[in-house]
């Protein structure tokens, strides 16, 4: 029997399905990976095994048991090592792992004892870092060991890990591939969850892929290798499914030479976008695309390099600055950057074009809804009306406000970054249209995004980034091949 | 239903309990005593809106309080002095905006969070009240001119009473039609996607905060003026009634954001409170009581409302 399984869970948010019909099952003493692009619902599911949602439909059930979980604290079955370490940071080594369990005698901590606890169970586990420094004193890597450490202090059945390495050494990494050895031995159940393939490849016995919410595969590790797995996340079907405007190329817009920013680690980086064209920027998480992006419309200090816009040499030292000079950015986190959830949607559709529509500093109500009515209808966004507050509408809709509301900037330069996470089908297809019609009206449209296959029937050229720089170029017909090693450095690099 | 109660909740209850005051207190709907407890309210409903741009650009004031008594015993020190009480009137409200000023520039600038900043600013203050007036009020004959300020009619309305309803509508209008209103806004609502979107987070904050100087000031100084003495202790008592106002303007219509409007509603219920209670002959203590058990009661309502939601 397995000790966890799923049947058709299905979690659904306004607007989009975040996981479809997802059923697959852990066996007791099983390294299970999983992989999936951002967005394909790994979080979504993860939350639900650990009772921060509930699921729409479907269930799972624990060691033959179905689960009705109604809070976090229901699943004491079930371990998650998070990516960000939930430590408190000034709380000591100790302290941290009694969390809500320490031991007392008559109401006072007895603090000798969970000391020599906790050295007993750092043994067991062959750590050695010092349990009565702060947390916040401990290198990253023995924070997650800490982080680590507190889970298994709680001898779950099921140990979640999602991203565990992303802060770790070589060496730190290591010690967890055989503390996951050792656990799996014990009989823990693990859920391993990372973009990193060669590791999940390595620890898991199985794996299971995800896309789009749904179960794309489960198969044996051994049956699989990096590019077979690139493959199951992306989907099969590269056909033109979106309509491609043809669009007329005109000349450079956006030129970058050799710029590099030391504090966001970009490496110098080359590339150009001409009038008329949808450039796609390609990569795996990490590799610099978001950070490349927001260097060049926030103005961060460069160390090297230049930027040209229309032929001008182009510098700017904030957002203002940037939109003034016609470049706009539409960024991932629409939710925390690109809108203001609280303000309703004319409010949100007119903020960066204020300056406009005010006479002696009182803004010309009449102008600002006028303005806003036509963004509403140009770009088919539903709501109820102008003040609608942003956060009740679906992420579809968001997303076409988080565009609308640099309708009126006469922008040149576009940057969308991962503008269709989250939104669905229909809302997808009218953000590929939006970003058409700019590139018919002469703008250049800097595409970000995951989802390979958006990027093949969207975009005219692509650029792909690995270890933030840009590694290699794709132009029409798009060869998937490259385009995929350059992504996961499997073969020949560099532009 | 629920939706209505969390609207005018606020405002049904500064009725209700008016209507209660007018039936068992005989004295409390007389025209008078109603022009009283507007004129009662006046320097705190001032005070109020100044705290109150500080909340909508998301920020703390704590300094509000001894910046009023350093702006009134400044203004009155220098009248004693022999200055003008134009410039005396002028170079207190700069006071107040320069205290406020700093203050933003400091939480923007340098990034230390606006409340500790404003703690340690608002004691700065107090200390330069007692440095400046050695802990004694100043007593004596002011102009005829700076005394109508506080004590003066416009037509048959007390100027204080003119004044705190130009200071409500000047706040409501900055906040609710200028631009300069929308960016404090956005800036209290998501300052990172406020700053995306091309808006000086920094410049607003700094203004909010330069603001609340400046209404603590002109309370100073109105407070001066109705009194005829400058106290250094003068305004210490405004700090708690003006968060009360402004939390209870907060749910004024259902916003949960503070707004210039709401804040004169939680301002009028403090007032209807503290003078029918007084009027009943409930002793002091009572009415602070009260006043506490009101602000969670209708904070409530307005939490428990956004919660279901």
């Amino acid at each position: 029997m397995p000790i966890l399984e799923t049947f058709h869970l299905s979690k659904k948010f306004p607007g989009a399905l975040a996981l479809d019909d997802f059923s697959f099952s852990i066996e007791k003493g099983e390294v299970h990976g999983l992989v999936g692009e951002n967005g394909a619902g790994k979080s979504t599911l993860v939350k639900i095994l650990s009772g921060v949602y509930r699921p729409t439909s479907g269930g799972f059930r624990v060691e033959g048991r179905t689960m009705n979980l109604r809070s976090p604290r229901d699943a004491r079955f079930v371990g998650v090592v998070h990516q960000d370490r939930e430590l408190i940071a000034h709380f000591n080594g100790y302290e941290n792992l009694f969390l809500g369990m320490e031991r007392t005698a008559l109401g006072f901590l007895e603090k000798k004892r969970m000391k020599r606890e906790t050295l007993a169970f750092m043994e067991r586990y062959r750590m050695n870092f010092d349990p009565e420094l702060p947390a916040e004193k401990l290198s990253g890597g023995q924070q997650q060991m800490l982080a680590i450490l507190k889970v298994l202090f709680r001898s779950p059945e099921i140990v979640i890990f999602d991203e565990p390495t992303a802060p770790l050494s070589v060496q730190e990494c290591d010690i967890l591939f055989s503390l996951i050895d050792d656990l799996r031995g014990k009989g823990v159940a693990i859920l391993y969850i990372s973009h990193h393939l060669s590791e999940v490849l390595r620890l898991a016995e199985r794996i299971t892929v995800m896309r789009n919410g749904r179960k794309a595969a489960t198969e044996e590790s051994a049956k699989l290798d990096e590019p077979a797995l690139i493959r199951l996340m992306l989907s099969r079907d590269v056909v033109n499914q979106y309509p491609k405007k043809a669009a007329t190329v005109g000349d450079a817009l956006f030129k970058m030479e050799k710029y590099s920013v030391p504090d966001l680690k970009i490496e110098p980086s080359d590339f150009y976008i001409r009038s008329g064209e949808i450039v796609g920027f390609a990569g795996l998480v990490g590799a610099g695309r978001t950070e490349l992006a927001k260097a060049v419309f926030t103005g961060a200090r460069h160390k090297s390099g230049t930027l040209m816009l229309d032929g001008r040499p182009f510098s700017s030292h904030s957002p203002r600055e940037s939109i003034d000079k016609g470049v706009v950015m539409i960024p991932e986190n629409r939710r925390d950057e690109g809108l203001i959830v609280d303000m309703n949607v004319g409010e949100n559709l007119s903020l960066p074009q204020l300056k406009d529509w005010t006479a002696l500093g009182f803004v010309n109500a009449a102008r600002v809804r006028k303005a806003a009515r036509e963004t509403v209808s140009r770009y088919s966004i539903r709501s109820w009306g102008l003040p609608q507050l942003v956060k009740t509408l679906s992420g579809g809709n968001q997303q076409k406000v988080s565009i609308g509301k640099w309708s009126c900037a006469r922008a040149r330069l576009w940057i969308f970054d991962e503008p269709t996470q989250g939104v669905d089908v229909d809302a997808k297809t009218e953000i590929y249209s939006i970003m058409g019609e700019l590139a018919e009206q002469g703008a250049g449209v800097w595409f970000i995004s995951s989802e390979i296959r958006e990027l093949l029937s969207v975009a005219d050229r692509i650029y792909v980034m690995r270890g933030r720089r840009i590694a290699a170029e794709c132009t029409r017909p798009f060869d998937n091949e490259k385009l995929l090693s350059a992504m996961i450095a499997a073969g020949p690099a560099g532009p | 239903m629920r939706n209505f109660l969390s609207r005018f909740g606020t405002i049904g209850a500064l009725v209700v309990l008016t209507l209660a005051f007018v039936v068992a207190i005989p004295g409390f709907a007389d025209s008078r005593n109603m022009l009283n407890i507007l004129s009662q309210i006046a320097l705190l409903a001032v005070i109020s809106e100044g705290f109150t741009m500080c909340l909508v650009v998301g920020e703390l004031d704590l300094a509000f309080p001894n910046v009023a008594s350093l702006a009134g015993a400044l203004a009155g020190g220098l009248i004693f002095g022999g200055m003008s009480p134009l410039s005396a009137v002028l170079l207190s409200l700069a006071a107040g905006v320069a205290f406020g000023a700093t203050a933003g520039v400091l939480v923007t600038k340098v990034g230390i969070p606006s409340l500790i900043t404003t703690l340690a600013s608002g004691i700065i203050a107090g200390g330069m009240v007692y440095m400046y007036t050695k802990g004694v009020s100043f007593y004596g004959q002011m102009p005829e001119g700076f005394l109508s300020l506080g004590r003066g009619y416009v037509g048959p309305i007390p100027s204080l009473i003119a004044i705190m309803l130009a200071v409500v509508v000047l706040a409501q209008i900055l906040i609710s039609t200028t631009r300069v209103g929308k960016y404090m806004q956005a800036t209290g609502a998501n300052p990172v996607a406020a700053r995306l979107a091309g808006i000086d987070t920094d410049r607003f904050k700094i203004l909010a905060l330069s603001l609340s100087g400046l209404a603590a000031a002109f309370t100073g100084v109105l407070l001066t003026a109705k009194l005829g003495s400058a106290n250094p202790e003068g305004a210490a008592g405004y700090m708690m009634d003006a968060f009360a106002s402004a939390l209870l303007g907060m749910t004024v219509l259902g916003m949960g954001r503070a707004h210039p409007f709401g804040t004169f509603v939680g301002a009028l219920m403090i007032g209807v409170i503290n003078n029918g209670m007084t009027l009943a002959g409930a002793p002091y203590y009572t009415q602070d009581i009260t006043k506490g058990a009101i602000i969670i009661l209708s904070v409530a309502l307005t939490s428990l409302q956004s919660k279901k939601a």
